[in-house]
């Protein structure tokens, strides 16, 4: 899958990487020492280490699957002066934390692996850090910006989005095979301009639940458009609704989405992308997610009756909705990585609830699962797949 | 009497809510800001709020949430909920990182009313796909394209309190009606540094939280239909007084949420007179303030026979419109004619 052909490719840029890291942080602990990752290629054990780490996320207990968390780290006037990305396991083991440059990204985990986006204010980079091996390879570098960047489910190839460094205009969607040694090459034109939506602030990738189709999602301030491609066939259909906001998930011929609020609570619909309906699914939703579950893809969304905050489950056609239980004090609902900033790959049918809805690296308070077909709440590290 | 209004107004708020909540797509350009789901916060409700651990604003933003904070107070125009900072307040305002914000803007909220509410803010230097953001009070000489944060968190403060974003016009020329706006100015853009809610702002407050005060002014986003009505003694003696009480009132309808049926004190209402059997009204005077909230008295000494009515002409400076009311008919009698033996006596006016 995806560590044997970016294992391939690993070598020089890793330095860079390294240098990347050195910045002051008042944010940062001094207990937290960053860490410079070593090439993944240099260490012959890498591959076999994230092989089984694969197999284990993939059969075995939820307590060595992989998560990361990214933070801004500001200077005294409270200026962003960096990133800290912190990756480990659910089970506490191989926690590490760098730092990155302003202009950064992570996403994932894919797998026991999470993909790193960084920019020097002359090349964007990208590497694939593997949690298990603590280690990482380069996969792409950019003299224009890449601003996102998302793994295909089957391993096979990167998708960027990129914008030009000087007049940070669109470039586009990109793809990059991870089986051919062959440049980028365009795969979505820019989004064209529209004053419904004003000046793009975000570009997003969305996967749908069983990985065969990809979202992007082009986010002005308040609404976003949203284009949504099949890679077989390359059809792309958009939804350019301007009272729309971000989306949620992708399942089903579904495109599930916040209205363009810019807070919560927000009602989320469901647009039928081959025919345009659109029916509520939450009219007064707090945070949500879209997850596989045996019966499906569903929406699970926290939502405040009285002075109970509860989770709340409905499939993507409106039907069946049903209360999960109270929300425990000091937890929310964890969102995509996409909104929180963070990630856990949980088992399908499970959602996580942590401290402001994103993995924690610190504190008391511990993150929970919770079971959607039967609202069974376990700790995090208790879940086998 | 007093308890059936408030269950009545209740109901008018939720249905007030649920109305806007359905227009939020499709609010009408320029009228008051659409109201988000969720319902409101209580009447004059003082909500505290703090810096969240780990995420505390520097000290220049700190000052200008507060202003923002201030500003809500002094032009809310309502008894919309106020804000004020306290070390141990409740409700949370980070800087700097938030799940809540989701991918794009600069700032976001949480609303859980009547009991609480999150705000976040963006750090300085966010990267966005267009650039990196700019707090205009990270600077002392604020740059070109920087954002105005006590306007952004007025505009958050509005959201708090269930504002929804105002439809502006096409050409944007009412942009300056609301701070509560779907695209953030940056300086100097029209109303990138505005520190004040817009008249369509305060008119969805109002109707949602009430004005404060019988005499308060509604805003001119607003178009409220007023009802008069007038009563008048049916008869007097010959060179008698007869005091005419006018009575003004926001009309009693639904869609105006709490306002349906206020009582309008300290506006200007003009008494007419005519006689029985002509057309053309003539002003007796303006009325002064009534005995009770909302209404207004003026007395007249008669000697014949006179058809009354109350005149409330719309104010340029609010946002209601004019009402005349019904007539009434005063009969002096039965003697018409001096001398009357029933007649008040000399003096008695």
């Amino acid at each position: 899958m995806v560590r044997s052909a970016w294992l391939r490719r690993a070598g020089p840029g890793i330095v860079a990487l390294g240098a990347a890291g050195m910045l002051t942080s008042t944010t940062l602990g001094a207990r937290d020492r960053p860490w410079v990752p070593p090439d993944c290629a240099g260490d012959a054990r890498a591959g076999g280490t994230s092989a089984q780490a694969a197999r284990a996320t993939s059969q075995g207990n939820v307590g060595d699957a992989p998560w990361f968390r990214l933070d801004p780290i500001l200077d005294a006037n409270g200026s962003l002066a960096g990133q800290r990305l912190v990756i480990g396991r659910v089970d506490g083991a191989g926690k590490r934390t760098m730092e990155l440059p302003s202009e950064s990204f992570a996403a994932g985990p894919f797998g026991a692996t999470v993909l790193v986006g960084t920019d020097d204010g002359a090349r964007s980079r990208l590497f694939v850090l593997d949690v298990v091996a603590g280690c990482a390879a380069p996969i792409d570098t950019s003299a224009d910006v890449i601003r996102r960047a998302t793994i295909s489910p089957d391993g096979g190839s990167i998708v960027e989005s990129r914008v030009e460094r000087e007049s940070r205009a669109d470039q586009g969607i990109w793809r990059r095979r991870l089986d051919r040694d062959e440049p980028a090459e365009p795969l979505i034109p820019p989004i064209g301009a529209d004053g419904r939506f004003g000046r793009t602030w975000s570009t997003e990738f969305l996967w749908t639940v069983d990985g065969r189709e990809l979202a992007v999602q082009s986010c002005g301030e308040n609404a976003c458009r949203t284009r949504v491609l099949e890679p077989t066939t390359g059809a792309l259909h958009e939804v350019d609704e301007p009272d729309l906001g971000p989306a949620v998930g992708l399942a089903d011929g579904r495109l599930v989405s916040y209205l363009a609020c810019r807070g919560l609570p927000c009602p989320i619909v469901a647009i039928d992308l081959s025919t345009g309906v659109r029916r509520t699914l939450a009219p007064d939703a707090g945070p949500a997610v879209v997850i596989a579950t045996d019966d499906g893809a569903r929406l699970v969304h926290e939502r405040v009756v009285g002075s109970r905050t509860s989770l709340f489950t409905v499939p993507l056609d409106g039907s069946e909705g049903r209360d999960l239980g109270a929300v425990p004090a000091g937890l929310s609902l964890h969102m995509d990585a996409n909104r929180s900033a963070d990630g856990l790959d949980a088992a399908a049918g499970w959602v996580l609830l942590a401290p402001e809805g994103r993995m924690p690296i610190h504190g008391a308070v511990a993150p929970l699962l919770r079971h959607v077909p039967d609202g069974r709440t376990v700790a995090v590290d208790e879940v086998t797949r | 009497m007093k308890h059936i209004r408030d269950r009545r107004l209740a109901v008018l708020v939720s249905t007030l809510t649920l109305g806007l909540s359905v227009l939020a797509g499709s609010a009408v350009a320029h009228g008051p800001d659409p109201f988000l789901a969720g319902g409101a916060f209580g009447q004059n409700q003082a909500l505290n709020f703090s810096w969240r651990s780990g995420a505390v604003p520097v000290a220049a933003i700190q000052t200008a949430i507060k202003a923002a904070a201030a500003d809500v107070t002094a032009t809310r125009g309502s008894k919309a909920a106020t804000f004020t900072y306290a070390t141990t307040g409740g409700n949370p305002i980070g800087y700097g990182l938030g799940a809540t914000c989701g991918v794009n803007g600069i700032a976001c909220f949480t609303r859980t009313a009547p009991t609480s509410f999150t705000m976040w803010l963006r750090e300085q230097g966010h990267v966005f796909d267009w650039g990196s953001l700019k707090w205009c009070q990270s600077y002392s000489v604020p740059p070109s394209g920087c954002f105005d944060v006590e306007t952004i968190a007025l505009d958050e403060f509005g959201h708090v309190e269930g504002l929804g974003h105002h439809v502006n016009e096409p050409d944007e020329s009412d942009y300056l009606d609301a701070v509560v706006q779907t695209f953030s100015h940056a300086k100097p853009q029209v109303g990138w540094n505005v520190h004040a809610f817009g008249v369509c702002d305060v008119a969805t407050l109002q109707r949602v939280y009430d004005v404060l005060s019988w005499s308060a002014k509604y805003s001119t986003c607003n178009l409220l239909a007023t009802t008069l009505t007038v009563a008048a003694p049916a008869t007097v003696v010959y060179g008698g007084s007869a005091t005419a009480v006018a009575t003004l009132k926001v009309t009693d309808a639904s869609a105006y949420g709490r306002l349906g049926a206020n009582p309008l004190s300290g506006r200007v209402v003009t008494l007419q007179t005519r006689a029985p059997g002509t057309t053309t009204w003539l002003v007796a005077g303006t009325m002064t303030a009534g005995a009770t909230a909302g209404t207004y008295a003026r007395t007249l000494t008669l000697t014949a026979d006179v058809q009354v009515r109350a005149v409330f002409k719309a104010p340029t400076d609010e946002g209601l419109g004019g009402s005349i009311s019904s007539t009434a008919t005063i009969d002096v009698g039965p003697c018409k004619v001096a001398p009357c033996p029933m007649s008040a006596p000399a003096g008695s006016q």
